[in-house]
């Protein structure tokens, strides 16, 4: 028997580390994945911006990158009925359903970044635009050679994410529909290396053995950037090219750091949205008459050697 | 002599064992259910608790069919002394290549033959691969975890290549894709389904000639060899049944899923085999119960549940249930052996 007592205390113990905290609303967001550094940054986002609230209580769900996970939990989330629910769709087919659930079951949803099959499943959806981000890149490229030769000329590798993902398909559209004006400027070699930085290590050394001479490494996320860098430095070629990396988080280890230091010569900020995220939850919990735009774009920004200076902060 | 006195005192053993532990595990699932009603938040609305509506716990069975399901048939392989790793690259293949078919195969006839044709199909390609891994254990003699372990990689790398590493998108707008994922993802069917397909399973496993052949098998393979039953055949039988189930949990995904995708269902071998020893049965091969599996499913389901209706973080979860794991398994224990 004691063993049995035991493991009921056990349970109970284990399972009691939370609480809900009554009278407050409630804040559900839904993470597709807190292993990736950009969506850690959001998730530290939301709960700083939440905590200015008192009158909220900030759950958040990750579904550590599973569909089914992620399904399963808003599923579970609807039955909180929570004030608003903030969705972070791991891919836009799957997720669309369960989405329009809580939208029917009377429940703001905020469609956070990725957007999902079906529009009509979220109340507003809050977004940054990885074309636009993708041309910023095309034209810095464009902009940077033309300075280096006197003219557009020049080549370029592309270290690309998980292929078939949105953000990987259009910050290559966005940069390419940019460059494919410039015949002069090539691409000698691309890799995926989806997303990490050892895989783009390893992928970048095979390109440096294969390319005599690069101009410009571009990296669709900071990562992937460095570790491009660092395959470079280890054959001693690293001045020979600049390195572009796209995200731009801040705090150590991030790409704007990494802007600071050198490593990159410059990112382009791909914003966490959760500002806006924060905006627009606000108002739809507290202002019943308050009609929110069906998207909101928040617009990206370019972090050069000078500005990372002055925006970095190590926490 | 000895032998055969300890023989008869396993067998006792084994039997009255089986019936307790049964209300063992039904014990450690009360005790949680107990534990998710003490802990559930209340409705903000009118104080309900939220954990025992109706839509939550039917929500909980939905959410365990998957693995409810698959975890039936590893329960089989697992009586027989082996393990299945390859369920989780097997629910990728069959979700992939039944959303494949529904895409790419020209409807020819009405939609519902159409599509029953292709679950079949899906069906029939998992059972086939599930019956070749239990040739190659049987006939080859290499060990369960190798041959399965190079199943878990070579059937992933086939759902990669049927699809190039994409995902197929199904079921949005109005054509065969949608008939087939609105109707099959209904959450009476996939509760229908699993439901069905433990009892059948029970029935199996315990009142049949087969049921008693896989359980032998476990327990003593050589004895069971020398004693002149169909081993190689159990062995195929018992795997192909595992295909097959993954093969419907897979058809299930899929149509919940919107989608087949090839890189889905990682670690849900994990998942199955968790359900499994938590219901009891030996890792071993030789003891164990469809009904231990089934409850072993729901104790996961529910403490899931309970702690996401709590909002508890997940990787707290993830510790919570690795302690239950050991917990559930420790206190099944023969209490001789304790």
């Amino acid at each position: 028997m004691k063993r049995r007592t035991f493991a009921a205390i056990a349970l109970i113990l284990t399972a009691a580390l939370s609480a809900t905290a009554a009278g407050k609303k409630l804040v559900i967001f839904s993470q597709c994945n807190n292993g990736e550094p950009y969506r850690a940054a959001q998730n530290a986002s939301f709960k700083a911006l939440w905590a200015q609230d008192k009158n909220v209580t900030l759950q958040i769900l990750d579904a550590q990158q599973d569909n089914s996970r992620q399904i399963s939990q808003i599923e579970t989330a609807i039955r909180l009925k929570p004030d608003l629910l903030i969705v972070a769709p791991n891919e836009r087919g799957p997720l669309s359903e369960v989405m329009g659930k809580a939208k029917a079951a009377g429940i703001p949803v905020i469609c956070l970044e990725r957007d999902i099959e079906n529009y009509d499943n979220f109340t507003t959806w809050i977004m940054s635009d990885n074309y636009a981000i993708g041309k910023l890149v095309g034209q810095y490229i464009v902009d940077y050679l033309t300075k280096k030769y006197g003219e557009p000329k020049g080549k370029i590798v592309d270290l690309r994410g998980l292929l078939g993902v949105e953000g990987e398909v259009k910050r290559e559209a966005g940069a390419f529909d940019v460059l494919k004006d410039y015949p002069n400027i090539v691409k000698v070699q691309e890799a995926v290396a989806n997303w990490m930085q050892s895989n783009a290590r390893d992928r970048m050394t095979e390109i440096l053995r294969a390319q005599p001479e690069i101009d410009v490494v571009y990296g669709h996320n900071d990562p992937m950037a460095v570790g491009g860098y660092i395959a470079a430095k280890a054959l001693g070629r690293e001045k020979q090219m600049i390195f572009i990396g796209v995200d731009g988080l801040n705090g150590v280890g991030g790409g704007i750091e990494q802007v600071k230091d050198g490593i990159l010569a410059v990112t382009f900020v791909y914003p966490p949205c959760t500002n806006k995220a924060y905006e627009i939850g606000e108002k739809l919990m507290n202002d019943k008459t308050f009609v929110p735009e069906k998207q909101y774009q928040v617009e990206s920004s370019i972090v050069t050697p000078d500005i990372a200076k002055k925006i970095y902060k190590a926490k | 002599m000895a032998v055969e006195t300890e023989a008869k005192a396993k067998k006792g053993l084994l039997g009255a064992g089986l019936a307790f532990e049964g209300l063992r595990q039904l014990a450690g699932l009360a005790l949680i259910f107990l534990a998710a009603i003490f802990l559930s938040p209340r409705a903000r609305d009118n104080g309900a608790i939220i954990f025992l509506t109706q839509a939550n716990l039917t929500d909980i069975v939905r959410q365990v069919s998957e693995n409810g399901i698959i975890a039936i048939g590893m329960t089989f392989v697992i009586l027989t002394g082996g393990i299945d790793l390859s369920v989780g690259s097997m629910l990728a293949l069959s979700s992939t290549f039944a959303a494949k078919l529904l895409v790419q195969w020209p409807t020819t006839g009405d939609w519902t033959s159409h599509i029953a044709i292709i679950i079949g199909l899906t069906l029939i390609l998992a059972s086939t691969f599930g019956a070749l891994m239990g040739l190659a254990i049987s006939k080859l003699k290499v060990q369960p975890f190798i041959i399965t372990l190079a199943g878990m990689i070579g059937l992933r790398g086939f759902a990669r290549f049927l699809t190039d590493n994409a995902n197929i998108d199904i079921g949005f707008g109005v054509d065969i894709t949608a008939a087939f994922s609105n109707s099959i993802s209904q959450k009476p069917v996939v509760m229908l389904t699993f439901a069905l397909l433990a009892i059948i399973f029970f029935v199996i496993l315990s009142r049949t000639v087969f049921g008693l052949q896989v359980r032998s098998i476990g327990d003593n393979p050589t004895a069971s060899r020398f004693a002149g039953l169909p081993v190689t055949r159990t062995m195929i039988i018992t795997y192909a049944i595992s295909g097959f189930l993954v093969g419907i949990a897979g058809v299930l995904h899929a149509a919940q899923n919107h989608q087949g995708n090839p890189n889905d269902g990682v670690s849900y071998e994990l998942d199955a085999i968790a359900a499994v020893v938590i219901g009891g049965t030996n890792m071993s091969g030789g003891k164990g119960t469809i009904f231990g599996t089934i409850v072993g499913v729901f104790i996961l389901g529910v403490i899931t549940n309970m702690f996401r209706l709590k909002g508890v973080d997940i990787n707290v979860e993830m510790m919570c249930k690795a302690v239950i794991i050991v917990l559930a398994v420790w206190l099944q224990m023969p209490r001789a052996r304790a």
